[in-house]
């Protein structure tokens, strides 16, 4: 049975209709990618999952139980962990505060400090800055401190929203090989992204949204594969 | 209860029949108020009855004629027996005009002003100072003889007020130009403040304003020799510059400026990327509503042969914004429902009240209805708020399809300049 | 001139005492700024209530000579503190809940509205219950010492050490705590707080429970300062505590006890002393509301971050 399933998913921002009836799931252990181009719906449906947005039609179903109109503090603590566009870290707390709220939810301070320690192993720049206000962190570390402050919260499911944007190529290569490094560990990843390349390597499945709609959906080789997916969305001619 | 309500609207909407319904109800309201004018209930049926006409189909000039039968003939005949009637009349156009002159600021411009009422002090100290015997306390003594100032100086003394409540609108306006909304709120709160402080202490070392005693004995104004200080006099006074004011208002909106405001109201920052210089709008907005309250606070001064700072304290600010929220920000018609409603529920409703309750069961005087403004505007506010923002009439913003624009071209600034940069 | 200073040592430790008091009320405003944005104008009555409930405890107290001070001192401490806290809470649930999200003005006139009705309500309540809305408490801790030539009452020693006592606690909770931690997410960012597992009403409603508990706590020091209250004083002390807020930056808790402080200091010298430089044209204690006025004023024209803020500028 999928992790998290999304049936006929419909989202309005105010008058918008922004997700019309998305179909969606994700199965344990997986690397899912939903790749778009702008304004096609993508970090509403992250939203919509998370608790942010609740659906007007349709359910969203996690581990089992309905979680669509669930407010997103309650979503979190189920244990999906949304790491949001434009990484949103906190800018006047420390890295340290940081990571600290994003274990809000665990109340076993054994569990919170092997977190801590994961995440200062899978990023050890962190640790380095462990002082510093977030707001100071560069591009890159910011990316960082917003994927380690995920992984505070023990999540079962890590909703990656453009990790890629604005940050160098190598910092690119970085960050994708951390996804695919933190899959291995076991974490199931739902991931969204306009640099659909890469996103179609490390991903096991992925789906192309178009104006709120899933257009396709396939294996990520298939979609690497397909004529139209080149077309839109790899650049090609 | 919905048959009737059916029936109204429908007749309403008809063109035949709604202007021999409007016609009849105000013929029945007015002959109810010109044989019983100390009837308050009267009195709100015919205010009642001139709502159904604004809201009846039918032209224009009906509705005119309506209005002048009713202001001209109805309250003038019944305030011949009942003073208290035109009285109110008076404060209500007084109000009228306040509220008007505060929308252009809030509701035009969405600049929260709580210091409305500095301007509106402005005015009417400026001609009390000189109109009264106040002018001998500072006045040089080779000038003393020519004060206080005669009737006919009232004219002349209008443009003066608007022209000194304009240039305080100036005063507060340009230090708070780059605050934002909620920021410039309190500011224009300290404003006014500030102001019924210099009121309050400006007795000495120059005796300008008599402090908190007040400045009493102020000269009614005259025109041709005859002096106009009844409060019928008042009453036509009132009328024209409340007309005034609400034709000058239903101009701006339209204009050029008022288009500017609506920018600037619903977004600065597109506004400026526009071209819309803020720094001007601002201030214009700031002194032209100010200038309606200077003139409207010349008119309260003769008219309460009185004023002291008392009279325009932050409740009275806040009462003309909650005359302007219950109708609706930005609306016209709203300005004046709401300061009718709330001039006739503060003068009238609540005096009714209490006489009432006095008389039926004996309230401790804690109770003291009249008293309840506070509570009751701060009701207003909320209730508003929460349930309807848009207010009892909301502001039907002036639409303008394009085919209209383009017949319209604009002469100036085709090079593409910015406006007034 | 030398007169003038004899009275310094005088006019600093008034000046400092009503500063704590200003910066006691600012914390609930600069909290709740912090955490919405909002200006919570109602927040001056809440203090007002606040210091009616102390009062009446001090009220209480008067006929039993026999209780030490401290034992009303304490129980109207808590007492206001609870009974403001818990109307500042209700104040949010009512009439500013409903409106989250709505244009900034819009929960701002609600306030305006609930401030007015609150005044009333407290005027026609204690009229109701006392037959007059003015009311006089018992004197706490009324016994003067000399100190570097000034008189020093022992209350206001006492309100300063008290007011020392809420700023710190409030610092530790806010930069210790669990909650505190998450009320400092939340108005950073709420809705990442909210990812993060915050529940964000529940942290805003905590903000307004502490902000009034504060007001309420400054109210009842306030009574004990003055021993006179009546349903007016919220305004006054409101537009004070704002711009001291304002002055030492909103959102930031060590400028409120900062610009309370000097606001305080300011105006105890302004009135001392505005007469005397001005050669007896301007006296002092009349102009001193227009002192922190126009300080509000000019501060939000060459700073408004404050002392210690951070740009409040306008995000495009």
């Amino acid at each position: 049975m999928a992790l998290l399933e999304l049936q006929n998913v419909n989202t309005y921002y105010g008058a918008i209709h922004a997700l019309k009836g998305i179909d969606l799931a994700v199965n344990k252990g997986e690397i899912v990618t939903l790749i778009g181009s702008n304004g096609a719906g993508k970090s509403t449906t992250l939203k919509t999952v998370s608790g942010l947005l609740s659906p007007k039609e349709g359910q969203v179903t996690f581990d089992g139980q309905r979680i669509d109109g669930t407010p997103a503090y309650k979503i979190t603590e189920m244990g999906i962990a949304h790491v949001p566009e434009g990484r949103k870290i906190f800018p006047r707390l420390t890295v340290l505060e940081n990571l600290e709220m994003g274990a809000f939810t665990i109340s076993d301070p054994a569990v919170r400090q092997r977190n801590l320690e994961r995440v200062y192993t899978l990023f050890p720049r962190l640790q380095e800055r462990v002082h510093q206000k977030g707001g100071t962190l560069s591009g890159g570390e910011q990316q960082m401190l917003a994927i380690g402050r995920a992984l505070m919260m023990s999540p079962k499911l890590l909703m990656l929203d453009e990790p890629s944007m604005g940050l160098a190529p190598l910092l690119v290569e970085q960050i994708f090989a951390i996804i695919r490094q933190l899959n291995e560990d076991g974490v199931t990843i739902l991931l969204v992204e306009q640099n659909a390349l890469m996103a179609l390597e490390v991903a096991h499945r992925g789906y192309v949204i178009q104006t709120g709609t899933i257009a396709l959906h396939d294996s990520a080789a298939a979609l690497r594969e397909n004529k139209s997916v080149r077309e839109a969305y790899l650049g090609e001619l | 209860m919905s048959g009737i309500k059916n029936w109204l609207a429908g007749t309403l909407q008809d063109p035949r029949r709604a202007p021999i319904f409007a016609g009849a109800l105000v013929a029945l309201t007015s002959l109810f108020q010109v044989l019983a004018p100390f009837n308050s209930l009267a009195f709100l049926l015919v205010i009642v009855s001139m709502l159904v006409v604004g809201k009846a189909a039918t032209s224009k000039w009906v509705k005119l004629g309506l209005a002048v039968l009713v202001t001209l003939v109805v309250i003038p005949v019944a305030g011949r027996q009942n003073g208290a009637l035109t009285y109110l009349c008076v404060q209500m156009f007084i109000n009228i005009a306040l509220a008007l002159g505060l929308n252009l600021v809030v509701g035009f411009a969405g600049l929260l002003d709580l210091g409305y009422i500095a301007f509106f002090a402005g005015g009417a100290y400026v001609y009390s100072m000189f109109g009264s015997r106040q002018a001998l306390e500072f006045m040089p003594e080779s000038l003393q003889h020519l004060f206080p100032l005669g009737g006919w100086w009232f004219w002349a003394a209008i443009p003066i007020a608007i022209f000194v409540a304009a240039f305080l609108g100036l005063t507060l306006g340009l230090p708070v130009l780059r605050l934002r909304g909620d920021y410039l709120a309190i500011v224009t709160l300290g404003f006014g403040e500030i102001i019924a402080v210099l009121a309050k202490n400006l007795d000495h070392p120059i005796n300008l304003t008599n402090g908190a005693g007040g400045i009493v004995g102020i000269t009614p104004p005259s025109l041709f020799g005859y002096k106009l200080d009844t409060t019928l006099s008042f009453y036509f006074i009132g009328i024209v510059l409340a007309i005034l004011t609400a034709l000058a208002m239903y101009r701006l909106e339209r204009s050029r400026t008022g288009r500017a405001w609506a920018a600037m109201r619903e977004d600065e920052v597109a506004a400026r990327a526009m071209g819309i210089n803020l720094t001007k709008y601002k201030l214009m907005a700031f002194m032209a509503g100010a200038a309606f309250a200077g003139a409207m606070g010349m008119l309260f001064a003769v008219k309460q042969n009185f004023v002291s700072p008392d009279s325009f304290s932050f409740l009275e600010s806040i009462g003309i914004l909650a005359m302007v929220i219950l109708g609706g920000l930005g609306s016209l018609e709203g300005a004046v429902v709401g300061a009718v409603a709330v001039t006739v529920l503060k003068l009238l409703i609540l005096k009714d009240l209490a006489d009432f309750l006095s008389m039926t069961v004996k309230l401790p005087p804690a109770f003291n209805i009249p008293q309840y403004q506070p509570l009751i505007f701060g009701l207003i506010l909320i209730v508003m708020m929460i349930y309807r923002q848009q207010g009892l009439l909301p502001g039907r913003r002036p639409t303008e399809d394009i085919a209209q624009l383009e017949t319209r071209t604009p002469k100036k600034n085709t090079t593409g300049k910015s406006v007034g940069a | 001139m030398s007169e003038s200073l004899q009275i310094l040592p005088q006019v600093l430790i008034d000046g400092l005492v009503v500063g704590a008091l200003y910066a006691v009320v600012a914390l609930g405003y600069t909290m709740v700024y912090g955490v919405l944005e909002f200006i919570n104008f109602a927040h001056s009555e809440i203090f007002m209530f606040g210091a009616f409930i102390g009062a009446e405890v001090f009220l209480l107290f008067k006929p039993m000579t026999g209780v030490p001070h401290f034992v009303p001192l304490i129980i109207g401490l808590i007492l206001s503190m609870v009974m403001a806290g818990a109307l500042g809470w209700t104040v949010e649930r009512i009439a500013y809940r409903p409106l989250r999200g709505a244009p900034r003005l819009v929960p701002l006139i609600s306030a305006i509205g609930v401030s007015f009705f609150l005044q009333d309500i407290v005027r026609m309540v204690w009229t109701a219950i006392r037959g007059n809305w003015q009311l006089g408490t018992q004197d706490l801790y009324a016994t003067g010492i000399s100190f570097a030539g000034a008189q020093i009452q022992v209350r206001s020693v006492m309100i300063m050490g008290i007011a020392i006592v809420l700023m710190l606690s409030l610092s530790i909770f806010v930069n210790r705590s669990r909650t505190g931690k998450a009320m400092r997410a939340v108005a950073q960012d709420r809705a990442t707080a909210a990812l993060m597992g915050i529940d964000v009403n529940r942290i805003i409603s905590i903000t307004f429970l502490l902000g009034g508990a504060l007001g309420g706590a400054a109210g009842a020091l306030y009574t004990m300062q003055y021993t006179v209250v009546n349903p007016y004083i919220g305004f006054v002390m409101g537009i004070k505590a704002f711009t001291a807020a304002v002055f030492g930056g909103i959102g930031n808790i060590t400028g409120a006890a900062v610009g309370g402080l000097c606001l305080g200091l300011f105006e105890a010298l302004g009135s001392a002393y505005l007469g005397p430089l001005t050669g007896g044209v301007l006296i002092g204690s009349e102009y001193k509301d227009i002192i922190a006025f126009s300080l509000l004023i000019l501060v939000l024209i060459f700073k408004p971050s404050g002392l210690l803020g951070e740009t409040v500028g306008e995000k495009v």
